[in-house]
């Protein structure tokens, strides 16, 4: 893929994402998609994340700010600030990196990296 | 213009000199503006502060290693995602996994922005706490 279009996948995911379109999301993962994340340090299959956008109510709003977007033929590499509104109406924001690889105008796997400390106070718990 | 070989040359240069506790080459990597943020604190350490605490952890840390070494470059930088293991005087073995972001200029290292879970940091410093 050309930079360009691996640029083009990387900002339909998160407009997926910050719109919780679970179906444009099954449309841009390929169906042997994988998805790590540091913080539980194992995979997730396709099917178990989008089951989990379509389940999430976890908070009103959720936005994909301040992306620095850096890309590779079979891949691209993200620093974003996930920002929140919660129920309560509390802001929270947290910064988060996602290298994501892709073939065929897909995304095969998503690797996340983010610190679970900061959960409680992203959320207003803390 | 891209220069991958370079690119990938350096992150190698920097991540070898760590385990082999080379600190001349590891402080060469450095441009003189270096800053390096981490993920925990969301502050950029200065150059002097980084590598004094790099200097520090090869003294006092028996072995340091990077592995499953994940390389990619871009258009001035690269990223490398792998696993630190630290063996620990104990003969702990601590292991976290990391994002490693690096932006270069003229060869060298200016930026970097360092992703990891303090969550799990009890994995990582093992039962002594950290050295």
């Amino acid at each position: 893929m050309t930079e360009i279009e691996v640029r083009e996948l990387a900002a339909a995911f998160f407009d997926a994402y910050e719109h919780k379109r679970a179906d444009l999301l099954d449309r841009i993962y390929s169906d042997d998609c994988i998805i790590w994340h540091n913080v539980f340090g194992r995979d997730t299959t396709r099917e178990d994340n989008l089951a989990a956008m379509r389940n999430d109510t976890g908070q009103r709003r959720r936005t994909y700010d301040e992306r620095t977007i850096n890309a590779f033929a079979d891949g691209f590499v993200i620093q974003y600030t996930l920002g929140g509104v919660m129920h309560s109406g509390h802001r929270g924001s947290m910064p988060i990196c996602i290298v994501g690889r892709v073939r065929d105008g897909k995304i095969t796997r998503i690797d996340e990296y983010m610190d679970s400390s900061k959960f409680a106070a992203w959320a207003g718990r803390a | 213009m891209r220069r991958d070989s370079e690119l990938l040359a350096l992150c190698d240069r920097f991540f070898d000199a760590i385990e082999q506790k080379d600190y001349e080459t590891l402080e060469s990597c450095y441009a003189p503006e270096c800053v390096v943020w981490h993920s925990h604190d969301g502050l950029y350490q200065s150059r002097a502060d980084n590598l004094a605490m790099l200097k520090h952890g090869m003294a006092v840390q028996p072995k340091m290693r990077f592995r499953d070494r994940r390389i990619r470059t871009f258009e001035g930088g690269f990223v490398q995602q792998h696993t630190m293991h630290v063996t620990r005087d104990n003969g702990f073995e601590g292991k976290m996994d990391v994002c490693f972001i690096g932006y270069t200029r003229d060869g060298k290292l200016s930026r970097i922005y360092e992703y990891f879970d303090t969550g799990r940091i009890a994995e990582f410093l093992g039962p002594s706490g950290p050295s």
